[in-house]
């Protein structure tokens, strides 16, 4: 086994939970027909539980473009898409230095994330 | 969380094979070979993403299944150190917490990273169980087992794959039984900061 290149690409939770979408995971209620392993049923039960059970392309390349002006890291916008933060205490943990780099803009942001992203079902 | 990377393996597809059409016995192959697997440094395999490419197609000599050079990307599950992730309470002992994702259950909660100051209680439903509570502003907030708890990252391990316990066997017998099974890869969590920890504290 060789490694060609050990990073190609950071993945969102929504990406993961499309590709396992595309192969019929969430369709098939016998979880055998489709061609999707036990342990990738797995990570599906844990994907659906999580904000991005609720996203879809649109939203999410919206949110990144309008993610833009706040001049964020890669890795904070994937956080950021991961968990929906819907309040500025949950966004302090993602961002570092938050207080230096975003100060007053920080409601704005939290105002931008609660309006582009849909939240979780269950927490509605 | 999830990354891909690109991988290449030479594969020796067994003839029971043949009647399949090339692409399917090839991805059927690299399943059972990675998936739900620990590859060092680059994490658990979750899922065979695409085939880049397959090459060769040669039979060695005295052999009667073909080998093919695949490159192909597979879904990696490797949390980067600082990302905030979402999970629930396995159990929680005198050492610490021990946090499970459905699919990924070694992640540690070391005392030392737990919110502090706390204090732990012995919990008189599991045995061996300790609680642990965090005080602040003179409320107690306890982390039990209802709601989701936030943890960041704060390290990746991979530990190396044991010796055999193999030759004192027949001393150790009783203690073997209670070594915790070996663990490829192991996440060490920190809930020590604004926002971490059970979603009930905060929202």
């Amino acid at each position: 086994m060789k490694i060609v290149e050990a990073n190609a690409g950071a993945l969102t939770n929504f990406e993961v939970l499309d590709l396992l979408r595309s192969r019929g995971a969430g369709k098939d209620p016998t979880r055998v027909i489709a061609s999707v392993s036990p342990s990738e049923f797995k990570v599906f039960d844990y994907l659906e539980q999580t904000p991005a059970c609720n996203q879809t392309g649109e939203i999410v390349h919206k949110f990144v473009d309008e993610c833009k002006k706040y001049d964020l890291a890669k890795a904070e916008i994937l956080n950021v898409l991961n968990m929906r933060p819907s309040s500025a205490v949950e966004v302090y943990t993602i961002i570092e230095e938050c207080d230096s780099r975003m100060d007053e803009k920080i409601d704005e942001y939290v105002e931008t994330i609660v309006r582009s992203l849909p939240p979780h079902p269950s927490h509605m | 969380m999830f990354f891909l990377s690109e991988l290449e393996q030479t594969l020796r597809l067994p003839p029971y094979l043949l009647n399949q059409p090339l692409n399917e016995a090839i991805k059927g192959e690299l399943d059972s070979l990675f998936l739900d697997k620990v590859i060092e440094k680059l994490g658990l395999c979750i899922s065979v993403y695409d085939i880049r490419s397959i090459d060769g197609g040669l039979i060695f000599p005295g052999d009667g299944a073909s080998t093919y050079t695949v490159r192909f990307r597979l879904v990696m599950f490797r949390p980067f150190v600082g990302e905030v992730i979402s999970a629930r309470l396995k159990e929680s002992t005198k050492d610490g917490l021990r946090l499970s994702l459905g699919f990924f259950d070694d992640i540690y909660v070391p005392v030392p990273l737990l919110a502090s100051p706390n204090h732990s209680e012995p919990d008189p439903g599991h045995k061996d169980g300790v609680r642990w509570v965090w005080e602040y502003e003179g409320e107690n907030y306890p982390i039990d087992g209802t709601d989701e708890i936030r943890f960041r990252v704060h390290n990746v391990d991979y530990p190396p794959i044991p010796l055999e316990h193999g030759k004192d066997s027949d001393q150790k017998d009783s203690e073997q039984k209670d070594l915790k099974p070996f663990a490829p890869m192991v996440v060490t969590g920190s809930i020590d900061a604004d926002g971490l920890g059970p979603i009930s504290w905060w929202v």
